[in-house]
């Protein structure tokens, strides 16, 4: 039976981002394989987080620069063009650029059986297109997890191709993740979902520079672990 | 008030995720200037506090499905969200540097203006002073280990060490902390 007064206890120090070493390792334990099936402890997590957005006022509120508002309108301009190439709700985020340049991800596209997807480029025959793959003798498919997702990495090694396909409805204020594994570290790619029915993701990355890839639940409003352990498999 | 502006937060988080512009400098109007005062005494630099505040509004704009209505308001998701970056880029920081006393010497500030900050985000106020109420009712040792894991990004580790006092105890006050905070901030909304 799971100690309540200690996972409370983890989860104070989180949201508080205050939690290192194996105290850090079990709560992100608990996060992908407890948490998110527990009404108990997502209550104690979203009043927790709620405790931590309301200390924000205790800073007293000061003018931004002038400049960053202006940074942020160019950006944007760029996120919406990527935005309408991507799948509705159930986009990509492109990973941070420290990801980019640690594993060498150029960009990741989305292609899904267009159930709730409004965008074209997204069609049965992509679909149709990865599970023809999965069939032919010089490609590997590796299950993936988290339970639930039934989520597995496609690849062709002969021709650098790498697809995630699978079904990726998060628990209520949680979502799924994708890292990219080297070398025992694991960096993140993206966020994933919320999607209706099977998808399939086509990764572009350099082979040479991925091990293999971690997918993982993860609360949403929480950024993505810069970096994880491997060894933190999601199974909730 | 309070009522219709976490109601107006939702019509401009609904807009934003609907790809709105306008709904996204509505948004920034309301709460950039409390995300930077936040990012800024979390990181005591302003350019750390530049990029927290950038990210937080960035990672909404991208991925505003985050922010989910039955969860709590969009303004305790949101700083909660600038919080924890504003702690990601302390760690950083502290991998690559040892760093000084941030509290006795943060960076000094140019060319803001919190009075208009203030007044802009003059909704705020009322909850901000229940919020310093509810954090003075506090008892003082829970008070202090709460606002150095949250204010100066601290671990619960790096604090027991500082306090000379076993970490089980920090673990303890925090979570106790936690629980009457949340208790008080109920009680006074």
């Amino acid at each position: 039976m799971i100690d309540h007064e200690g996972t409370d206890e983890l989860l104070a120090g989180y949201v508080l981002g205050s939690l290192s070493g194996p105290d850090a390792e079990e709560a992100d334990r608990l996060l992908t394989e407890h948490v998110p099936g527990c009404l108990t402890c997502r209550a104690t997590l979203d009043a927790f987080q709620g405790v931590t957005g309301e200390l924000g006022l205790m800073a007293d509120p000061l003018a931004p620069p002038d400049t960053l508002l202006p940074r942020m309108e160019r950006e944007l301009e760029g996120g919406r063009r990527r935005r309408s190439q991507q799948w509705g709700p159930a986009r990509i985020v492109a990973g941070a650029a420290a990801a980019v340049v640690l594993v060498g991800v150029v960009g990741l596209s989305l292609l899904n059986d267009g159930a709730n997807g409004p965008s074209e480029l997204l069609t049965k025959a992509d679909l149709a297109q990865v599970n023809q793959l999965k069939t032919e003798t010089d490609t590997e498919v590796t299950p993936l997890g988290p339970t639930g997702t039934e989520a597995e990495e496609v690849s062709v090694p002969s021709r650098d191709e790498l697809y995630v396909m699978g079904t990726f409805v998060a628990s209520p204020g949680f979502i799924y993740r994708l890292y990219a594994v080297k070398d025992g570290v694991a960096t993140y790619i993206g966020d994933v979902g919320p999607a209706t029915g099977v998808v399939a993701f086509h990764v572009e990355v350099d082979p040479a520079s991925v091990d293999k890839l971690l997918l993982r639940q993860e609360p949403a409003a929480s950024p993505p672990s810069e970096l994880v352990s491997p060894s933190l498999e999601a199974v909730g | 008030m309070a009522v219709q502006d976490t109601a107006d937060d939702l019509e401009l988080h609904r807009r934003l995720a609907a790809g709105d512009r306008a709904a996204f400098d509505e948004l920034y109007r309301r709460y950039a200037a409390q995300a930077y005062g936040l990012a800024y005494r979390v990181t005591g630099q302003q350019m750390l506090a530049q990029d927290v505040v950038h990210d937080a509004f960035m990672a909404l704009w991208r991925a505003p499905e985050a922010f989910d209505e039955r969860r709590g308001s969009f303004r305790t998701f949101f700083l909660s969200m600038v919080h924890h970056r504003g702690v990601d880029q302390v760690r950083r920081e502290q991998r690559l540097r040892a760093r000084t006393e941030k509290a006795a010497n943060l960076d000094p500030l140019e060319d803001e203006d919190p009075a208009d900050a203030v007044a802009e985000a003059g909704y705020l106020s009322v909850r901000r002073k229940e919020v310093r109420e509810a954090l003075t009712d506090l008892p003082a040792a829970q008070r202090q280990v709460l606002e150095m894991a949250y204010f100066d990004g601290k671990t619960q580790v790096q604090i027991a060490k500082e306090l000379q006092i076993p970490l089980g105890t920090v673990k303890t006050r925090t979570l106790a902390a936690m629980r009457k905070l949340r208790a008080l901030l109920e009680e006074a909304s």
